[in-house]
Parts: C-alpha cells; structure tokens; sequence
C-alpha cells in the first residue's frame, strides 16, 4: 500500500491523532490475545489486533476504511487481557471517532448501527427502537450476512412497521390485544433462579401475555437448541430473555425476538396500558455482544413509554461485556467498574436485559463494593394496572 | 605536597617532550624559561625513543628522590610508552601537553604556550597521589557456596581443586538441584546429572554420584541447610547456618522397607515421606520433616537400625572470605497461569507432562496413544505485565523436546505449539526447531488469552492465526502450558541477609550486565546460575567455571596496592549520615563517637562519628564531595583541586573549566585529542578519579576565579564504575547552579556522558559549550560547519591545517 498517498488524502489532525496511537502502541508484541479473546463476530471479524498492526504501519487508509472498527463491541476484553497494558478497546474508540470526524468514505451495516445510536443519543438519551429500526432502513442496508446488531435492529424495524400506525390525536386504538400466548425461550440461566422466573411469567401477565416455555430450555451453547427448534415448529418466532440466547437461536435458523422488545411495543399500541418504572432514573446496562444496539433501543423505548430517563454516558453505552457468554463472572472488569461508578454519581440503578449481565454485574459491584442496585428488566419495568379486562383474541 | 620553593633540596626535574617536532604551536624555549624557575628541566626530541628511554633508565636509577615531570603525551599514551620502566618502579607526574594542549589549539603559539605552561605548574605543585597503599588485607582461603545445584555444586568442587576450602550448603537432602530431576535434557538428549570433571582428563564428565571431585576433602557438604545470618565484611564473613537432621544414618542400605510402612506422603509428588532419590548416592535416605507424622513404623522396621529419631536440628558458624549465591530458579507458581484453566482436568504443565512421558513412553510400546491431540501454549503468564514480564528462556526448548518426543513416540498424534515467538538461539538449538517442523508439529503464530472447556470437559482453545490473521478453535485433548521461571524460594530473604540487590523480577541482581556477569551489589558476594535468572545447562556450567575463578582472583589479591582509601576528620565530623548514604559501596558507618577522639565544638558526647572501612572503600571521593562539612579527606585532597583549578585559570580572562572523569570520559577526551579535534585554549580541564569527586565547592570556586562556564563530563549513563559518580555530581552541579543564580552569577554549567566512542563527538562539543560560555551567538552557519565536521569526522576532524595529522 501507498503509505505517502494514504497520508496525504488526511488533515495534519488525523495524522497526528495515529502518531500517538502508534506510540501507545509500539510495544504490542502482536501476540494476537486481543482477537483470540474477541467475542464479536466470530466468522467476520479480524480483530483488533490486526488494526494495531495497520496503526503502526502507518496504513492510515485502510485502519479508517476497515469494517472492523464497527463490528467492536467495546467489550473491553481486549484490554482485560492484552500482555502489555495496551488498552485496546480505548484505541479502537479513538479510531471510530477520527473515523466519525474525518472519515465518511465508509458504509457498511455495523458501522450505520452505531452511527444511528449515537446520532440519536447525542440528541437526546432516549431512542426507540422503531425508529431506529426505520432509520435502518431508509439507509437501505439490508445485509443477507449475519452482523450481529445491525441486523436485529432491521428485523425488528420489518416486524414492527407495519403495525406501528400513527394514532391522529383522540381517537382511540383498541382498549386490549387481549391475552396473547407467545412462544418462550427461557435460556440456561432464567429457569435457575426460580424467583425470578416466576417473576417474568407474572411481569408477561401483567402485560397480557402468557409465556409458553419449552420443557427443556437450555443454554445458547446447548444441544437442545435442536429440541426447542422442534417443539416451537409451528411457531413464527420465539421469544427470549438474553440477547445471546437471540443471536444464538438465530443461528439454528429460529427467529427469536426478546422478550422485552415485545412488550414494550405491545404497551406501546394499547392505550390502555402503560410501563411503569420503579424509579425515576436508571443507567441501561447492555454489556452483550450479540444484541448490544436493539437492546439499548428496546430499553430507552421503555424509558420514554414510562416516562423515566435513562442516564448514558457515551463511553458506557458501549459499556462492558460481564463475560456472559461463557455464562460465569470472571471478576471485575474495567469496564464494569467504568459503569458502576456512573450510576452510584448518578444515583440510579443499573438496568439489564439479561439475567446474566445482571448477575454477573451484581458480583462485580459487590466485589468493587459500589453500592448500586443492579435490577433485570422485569424487575424494574411493569405494566400498569388498570389493563382492561375485555377480551378478545389476538 | 611539593614546595617550589628554591630552599628545599628536593627541585623537581621537568622532562620536557617535543613529540617529535609536531607540537608547532608550543614555544619550547620560552616554556622551558617558565618552567625553570622552579624546576630543573631537560628536554628533549621524543622521550619514547630509544635514547630517551635509556636516558629515563638512568635518572630512575640514579633515584636522588626527586619528583620526576614528564611533560609531553596524555597519561594514557605515556603509559604505554613508558610500560616497561613503569614495571621496574618508574613513578613519573604526567603532564598532558600534547592531546590536552598542542594538539588540540590552534596557531596561536603565545596562549598555547602559556597553557602548556600552566599545565606543567600545576602537575609540579599538585601531582596524583601514590597509587601504593595495601587496599586489601587478608582474606580468608574459605567460600560458602549457597545450593548444592548443577551452579553451586560445580563451583564448590573447582573451587575445592583450585586450593580453597569450601562449606556447600544445599537446603534439600540430596545434590543435584532441579537438573537432576528433570528427565532429558536439551540439547543432548540425555539426563540432566553430569557435572564436568575437575581432574586432568579433558572432555569428561561424570553423574553427580559418580563425581569424585565433589568427595574432595576441602569440600564440606551442609545438607538440609539454610543460612541464617552474615556478618563481617568482604574477605572476612561470619556466616551461620542451620541444619536439620537427616535422621537417617550412613548405615541404611537402602532396602527400601521402610517406604512399604511409611503411611504419609512427602510433599514432593510422588513419593513417602522417608524417601530416596537416585541421583546423589552419598545421602541414600531422608525423611520429609513437614510431612512425617513420627509414628516410629519405619524404625521399628529397619533391618539395619539406620533410622534415628533423636537427631535435632543444630547451628553452625562458618568463616568465609567469599560467599556465592547459586540457589536457582523454580517453576512460576500457578497463580502466574491459572487464568489458562490450570487446575481444570485436562490443562497441564510442561513439568507435568515431562513427568506423564515416562508413563506414556511404556503406552506407546503397547501401541496405545493416550491423546490424539496436544496443545502447547508458550509465554503462559510470562512476558505479560500481569504476570511474569521477563523471558524464562527455557520454555520454547522444553517445548520442542517434548513435541519432539511426542511425535517419535506417537507419530500420528497432533501436536499444536501456540506460540508468541520461538526463541531458539543457542549452539544447536536451531536444529531442534527444525527437526520439530520437520516431525510435523505445528507452529501456530499467537496465544490464547482462556482455555474453556466444553459440556464434556474438554479444552476448548480459541486463538487467532496471526499469520493467517484468522481465528482458530482448537479441541484438544490436553493443554500444556509452557510456565515460566520465578527465583527459588526465600531467594527474597536470602538477599536480604546477603544485602544484596535483586533486579525487577525478583532474581540476584548481577553488577554489571556486560562485564560483570558472576558478581553482586555487595563486595565478595559472587552468584552464578539460574539465581541470577533463568539459564540452560551449558550456561549454569560456563557461569560455575567462572564465578570459581572470579573467586579465586579475589581471595588471592590479597596485598593488592592502590590509592589510598578516604578518612574522616574526627574534630570537623558532626555525625550526619550524609557520607554514610551516599557510599556505594556501604564502607561507612556511623559509630558511638569514642570520648577520647577529637570533636566539632557543636557536637556532644554522645554523636556519632563517620568511619570508613579502608578494606570496602574504593577512593571515589562521593563521601567527600558531599560532605556538609568538608570533613572528609580524599587522595586528591581539596585543597589540591582548588590549588589545580587556580593554577590552570591563572592568567586566562573568560576561562572555561572542565572536570572529567579519568575513566571512559578520559578515554573519549584523551583519543578525541588524538585525532586533534581542536577547541580554543581557554577551555581548561581537570582530571579526576571519579566526577563523584567533583562538589558544588569547586564549582563554585571556578566560578569566583572567572570561569564563564563549567562542564562536568563522566561515564556512560548508568555505567559509573563507582555506580553513581553521575548522579552525585549532577546533584552537587545543581547546587552550585543554585548557588550562582542566588548570588547574581548564573553560569552555564552541563553534565555530560561520554565513552570511547565519543571521541568523535567530544571536540565539537567543548568547542558548542565554550561558544556558549563565551555568550557567542551561534549562528545556524556555525552549527552546520560543526555537524559538517562531524559529518566528515571518519577520517579526522581537523580543517586540514599544515599539523593536520590526517590518517592518524
């Protein structure tokens, strides 16, 4: 590649910014730990540590043009483990935003997600994930390979247009959907905390819905994803509780939709019914990989549905992965504790879409001893009361 | 010292040197008028010559003790010239004329005569003092050798034939340290228990229990034992020790039945807590006092009554004049490397695994292949700044031994090496390399951050190719890790009692890490081995055969001569610890300050009083030069510094002074002389032992005499012979600095670092800083005229006058 020619199509700024991420850089042994560690997009992407390598030599061109950059998660696992302290995520934050500043020339899915996300954050903390979801697809990207968020933002963006219909002001829309039965997909953790299980079935209640759940529901790695393809043959699509059991089912070629998307929409089209919050405030925590953009979506439509603001920090949008996926808490992360600092100054609780996000982040406040509640969406969303008690069939 | 007055008999006579006709710019006739005021001077062509030699040979010999001047070459050069009469008692006072002088001016003959002049006077009334104090007492002919490993125990036994007595101390019952449990080792192939022989046969070697030169009978063996405290100082240690018992006696015949009834395990793997180990054979059999429970079963059992429960653990002192460190290294423990699932079923170390290859050698005999397919990670928590920074240096080797092995025991196993780099320089190592290659093991660029383990337990490792730049799942059957090295345990608190230095990773801290390999921080403490960090065999050999002797050269310079060591003035010494910490070498102490001794009048009369040990002190003069109250008396005294300074600024208006160090600043001066770098002749240098000998004082006192500006110029960086002459020097030009500025005379004042190889260099920046001094503005032509002349410096500097010396 043409080192002189790729530096000269940028501004001094950007040129300078790489110098300095080159010097951060210089004593990368090019170990490759960071990618190996990498729990994004395992098929397509090459990681960060390929992108350090182009830092330091100098291919200004192709670090900005990579689609590498938007498939990073900021997890933060690279950091975790990287043999030298580099902290690898930041690196890659600071080449989104020169990216963001100087860049433009590229356009690929990953990158238009989190473009949305934080357009619509910068304006105000709360997004929708209709919206989002349109704006997906007004930029026209309907990607055929799996790209983990961006690719659930535009799914749920086709699920829910047509349905979402502008109500002119004073009429009424139905009064109920009535009870509706949807297909549920507990996952590995949920049916384990049996309070808490217990707890979503009487949440879903409350919001009309009755929860059918596969006997033998087992974790995103399991085998049973088979058994649960077959027991929910005839169904359209399978709802869930974790973004990884999401992204996982996908995978099996089920379509699964969480949970709390669905229910927040389903207040959202009954006037009759409302979210209600359990606090004024709250931070979302949104530390998976798999679904990390229409999970944050999904939770700032609840906070506008419910009238409560969702605190964000930018840096914590993309706060950290708890290790989740592998299902264990391996100890505090960076990250976490980045997160858990901000609720304690903004007294607020911490709010997830994952029973393990929420456990594992419990262990880390615990461990980091912040004292922040830590609540799982059920816990600190629900339907108001007053549902009306007509019914008819969906 | 000597008086240039006329009435004393004592005149000195001044050896005037012409070099041959190339000191152009030196008047002589008119050098040779100053000179002899108050000396007698002869001069002559060249002194080195024949003739002058023979000539020199008659005035030593004649001996009417008189002070003896040589005026001519650098010190350096006139030593070499002057070799062979200086070994038969020749004491010439040199006086630089030529590289410090005539060579380096210019054409100006008036001022580079009166700067030669200055030279000669100041050598006459301030000459170097005699280098022919005895600096090193007695030492005693004894050597405490700390673990009885390949290192310890191979330096104990060349010790012992070299004429030294030897107390070997080794903490477990048996010698052999970590070698002699290892299986094969690389890169023979063989075991890990031949030592060299020390006897006259060339080319031998023979096993630990074979050796008959660790039976040498100056050669006694401390074993179960541990060093308690060191006292005493270099050449003279008291060194105690203590000794568990053994509890076992020289009557066990080894028949073994006592392990059939032993019911506890040791806490070594594998076996009972009375044990043998192979390897030694001079101790057949110990008990494992951490684990033994005392039952008495195996006493009551042994046939031959060997086992002797009454023994108690006892204390011994030993006098020693030197002390080596050999105590090894251990494998890193496992919080360094349990975040690569250590402890789950399936992961393993390399010692572990050499441990399982007995075992699966008798399974491949049987045709049965325990794993169908391996993994080993390197750098598992080393060169990690969370873990173990530093390369252990043996784990690329005993992982290609041990995939090398695998794949002639199982040919159709695989085995992956993820690895972070292959470090594989050493004699023949690089065959290893290729022979694993060629045995069809793979090499995969880049390491795991986990090992994770799926629904059946089995390892699970992703890592990126990073060649490929792809990732890769890998499920293999076992993991093994390749750990690394950590020090031997109490190493810690070993050093402590050695007070010895230990470096970042936590291993001795050898002096010196280009030419001192076999010493420590602490005078006549050696170590040699894996103590001082990670080392393969032929390394621990080639260390062992050097510490012994490194030791030996020590313990027989006894009687050594050199300059004289420093003192304190008892009546100006007020007990502050200023010299005391300072001292690189601990030589000086804080004492009750006897009644009978002189005192300041401050002081009462129970201060302290500095001492300085004359057996530690190397005459660096940092204890003087940083003495709050000038109460310490160096060789080259204070008065005679200010005596040099004022005699060689005497008569020169914006003189420039320059304090160097004799050392590698010397060098770089002395040879940049001899390529004639020139710099005006106002600048005006002064010699010393050390820069540390150099304070604020004599900064100061240039300053007062009209010096526009003082350089300092010392050794390498970090490369102070006296460890930190710089940084001591750099503190006392501070202050000087501050002193100057507070009285209204700022001064430029720099610290340089020179060596040899600044020679090139070291012209053009005397000539930059007396610029400077002489507030001459320079221009941009000036400095790229400099640089050109460095550009072109391959050759000579000199702008190619009629004395140019090109090719010289």
């Amino acid at each position: 590649m043409a080192v002189a020619a790729d530096t000269d199509a940028y501004p001094q700024a950007v040129i300078d910014e790489f110098k300095l991420l080159a010097d951060e850089c210089s004593i990368c042994y090019q170990c490759g730990t960071c990618t190996s560690s990498c729990p994004s997009g395992r098929e397509l992407y090459r990681g960060p540590r390929r992108l350090v390598r182009l830092i330091l030599a100098g291919e200004i061109e192709a670090v900005l043009k990579s689609d590498d950059l938007w498939r990073c998660t900021e997890c933060g696992t690279c950091t975790e483990v990287c043999r030298m302290d580099i902290d690898v995520a930041a690196v890659l934050s600071r080449l989104r935003k020169i990216e963001r500043e100087h860049g433009g020339a590229i356009s690929c899915p990953e990158r238009t997600a989190a473009d949305v996300a934080a357009a619509r954050l910068r304006r105000h903390p709360r997004i929708d994930n209709m919206q989002f979801g349109v704006a997906m697809m007004a930029k026209g990207h309907f990607p055929k390979d799996k790209v983990g968020a961006a690719e659930t933002g535009i799914k749920i963006a086709k699920q829910m247009l047509p349905r979402r219909r502008k109500r002119p002001a004073g009429e009424a829309g139905p009064a109920s959907e009535g009870v509706a039965t949807l297909p549920f997909y507990a996952g590995c953790a949920l049916p384990q905390d049996h309070e808490l299980h217990a707890l979503v079935h009487e949440v879903a209640a409350g919001f009309g819905v009755r929860l059918d759940e596969a006997a033998d529901a087992g974790c995103c790695g399991h085998p049973s994803r088979g058994a649960v393809a077959s027991h929910y043959a005839s169904a359209e699509r399978v709802y869930t509780a974790c973004p990884a059991c999401d992204a996982s089912l996908e995978e099996a070629g089920v379509e699964a939709v969480p949970l709390w998307d669905a229910l927040t929409a389903r207040a959202g089209r009954s006037p009759a019914m409302a979210l209600r919050a359990a606090a004024p405030a709250f931070v979302p925590y949104v530390g998976c990989l798999a679904d990390r953009d229409a999970a944050l979506a999904a939770l700032g439509e609840a906070a506008e549905q419910a009238g409560v603001t969702m605190e964000v920090d930018y840096p914590t949008l993309h706060n950290g992965c708890c290790g989740a996926l592998g299902g264990m808490y391996r100890g505090a992360t960076k990250a976490g504790a980045r997160l858990l600092e901000f609720a304690a100054e903004k007294h607020a609780p911490v709010v997830t879409t994952c029973v393990l996000c929420r456990d594992n982040l419990h262990s880390a406040a615990r461990e980091l001893k912040i004292d922040v509640p830590v609540h799982f969406w059920p816990e600190f969303f629900r339907a108001e009361e007053h549902v009306s008690e007509e019914r008819t069939d969906d | 010292m000597t008086s240039s007055s006329g009435a004393a008999p004592a005149r000195p006579r001044v050896l005037l040197c012409e070099c041959a006709g190339t000191l152009k710019n030196i008047d002589f006739e008119r050098l040779e008028q100053h000179v002899c005021v108050h000396a007698d001077v002869t001069r002559g062509d060249h002194w080195c010559s024949r003739v002058g030699q023979a000539q020199l040979l008659e005035l030593m010999e004649a001996g009417d003790g008189r002070q003896l001047v040589f005026a001519g070459c650098s010190p350096d050069f006139a030593a070499r010239r002057f070799q062979k009469l200086m070994a038969r008692g020749l004491r010439l006072e040199i006086a630089d004329i030529r590289e410090g002088c005539g060579w380096v001016h210019g054409d100006d003959v008036a001022a580079v005569t009166a700067k030669a002049a200055r030279i000669i006077d100041s050598s006459i009334a301030y000459p170097d003092a005699p280098a022919d104090t005895v600096s090193y007492a007695e030492r005693r002919n004894t050597v405490v050798v700390i673990g009885g490993g390949v290192a310890g125990t191979q330096a104990a036994a060349e010790l012992a034939q070299m004429g030294h007595h030897v107390e070997l101390v080794e903490r477990r019952a048996f010698l052999g340290g970590r070698a002699a449990r290892i299986g094969t080792v690389f890169p023979t192939n063989d075991c890990g228990q031949c030592l060299p022989t020390t006897d006259a046969q060339a080319g031998t070697r023979k096993c630990f229990h074979r050796n008959v030169a660790i039976d040498h009978p100056d050669l006694a063996i401390h074993r179960r034992s541990t060093v308690e405290t060191v006292s005493g100082h270099p050449g003279d240690f008291q060194v105690s020790l203590r000794t568990l018992p053994n509890m076992v006696t020289d009557a066990c015949v080894n028949c073994g039945t006592c392990e059939t009834v032993c019911e506890a395990d040791s806490s070594e793997p594998g076996k009972k807590a009375i044990f043998s180990e192979f390897y030694d054979g001079r101790v057949i059999r110990t008990i494992d006092l951490e684990t033994c429970t005392f039952c008495g079963k195996c006493a009551e059992e042994c046939p031959v009554e060997a086992i002797d429960f009454s023994q108690s653990p006892r204390r011994t002192t030993v006098h020693a004049g030197a002390i080596l460190t050999a105590t090894g290294c251990e494998p890193a423990p496992e919080k360094y490397f349990d975040y690569l699932g250590y402890g789950h079923d399936g992961v393993v170390t390399q010692v572990e695994l050499a441990e399982m290859l007995d075992d699966w050698a008798a399974q491949a005999s049987l045709g049965r292949m325990p794993v169908e397919e391996l993994v080993m990670v390197q750098c598992a928590g080393s060169r990690d700044q969370r873990h173990l920074p530093h390369c252990s240096r043996l784990c690329c080797m005993i992982a290609l031994k041990h995939a090398i092995r695998l794949k002639t025991l199982f040919p159709e196993m695989k085995v992956t090496i993820c690895y972070l780099e292959m470090r594989t320089a050493g004699v023949g190592y690089e065959n290893w390399f290729l022979d694993a290659r060629r045995a069809g093991v793979e090499f995969l660029r880049g390491t795991p951050p986990e090992v994770q383990f799926d629904s059946h337990g089995r390892p699970v490792v992703e890592v990126e190719d990073v060649t490929a730049a792809r990732k890769r799942v890998l499920r293999p059957d076992l993991v093994v890790l390749s750990t690394g090295m950590v020090p031997a345990i109490d190493t810690e608190k070993l050093t402590q009692t050695l007070t010895i230095d230990r470096d970042q990773d936590g291993f001795v801290e050898i002096l010196d890490r280009k030419n001192r390999a076999t010493e420590t921080s602490a005078e006549g403490v050696f170590v040699c081995g894996s103590a001082a960090g990670p080392k393969a065999l032929i390394e621990v050999n080639t260390e062992a055969s050097a510490v012994a002797s490194e030791i030996h050269n020590f313990l027989t310079s006894a009687g050594r001569r050199g300059t004289a060591a420093s003192q304190v003035d008892a009546a100006q010494c007020v007990g502050c610890d200023v010299c005391s910490t300072m001292c690189p070498f601990g030589a000086i102490t804080l004492v009750d300050r006897p009644g009978s001794t002189p005192r300041p009048d401050e002081v009462k009369d129970d201060g302290k009083l500095a001492v300085i040990d004359a057996q530690s002190c190397r005459a660096c003069g940092i204890c003087a030069a940083n003495c709050p109250e000038v109460a310490i008396a160096h060789n080259l005294s204070d008065d005679a510094l200010f005596g040099r300074v004022a005699v060689m600024t005497e008569g020169v208006e914006k003189p420039v002074v320059g304090f160097y160090c004799k050392e590698c600043a010397g060098a770089a001066i002395g040879l940049s002389g001899q390529r004639r770098d020139r710099y005006p002749e106002n600048v005006r240098l002064i010699e010393l032992p050390c820069l540390g000998r150099v304070s604020a004082l004599h900064i100061v006192e240039a300053a007062r005499l009209g010096a526009a500006g003082v350089f300092l110029a010392g050794c390498a960086e970090g490369r102070c012979q006296y460890r930190s002459g710089d940084t001591s020097a750099r503190e006392q030009m501070q202050i000087a600095g501050e002193v100057l500025a507070a009285s209204g005379t700022p001064l430029p004042l720099e610290l340089w670092h020179l060596c040899a190889v600044d020679r090139l260099s070291v012209g053009r920046r005397i000539r930059l800083f007396a610029a400077k001094a002489d507030g001459e503005l320079l221009s941009l032509e000036t400095l790229e005229r400099e640089m050109e002349l460095i550009g072109a410096a391959a050759g000579a500097a000199c702008g190619g006058g009629e004395a140019c010396g090109r090719g010289r």
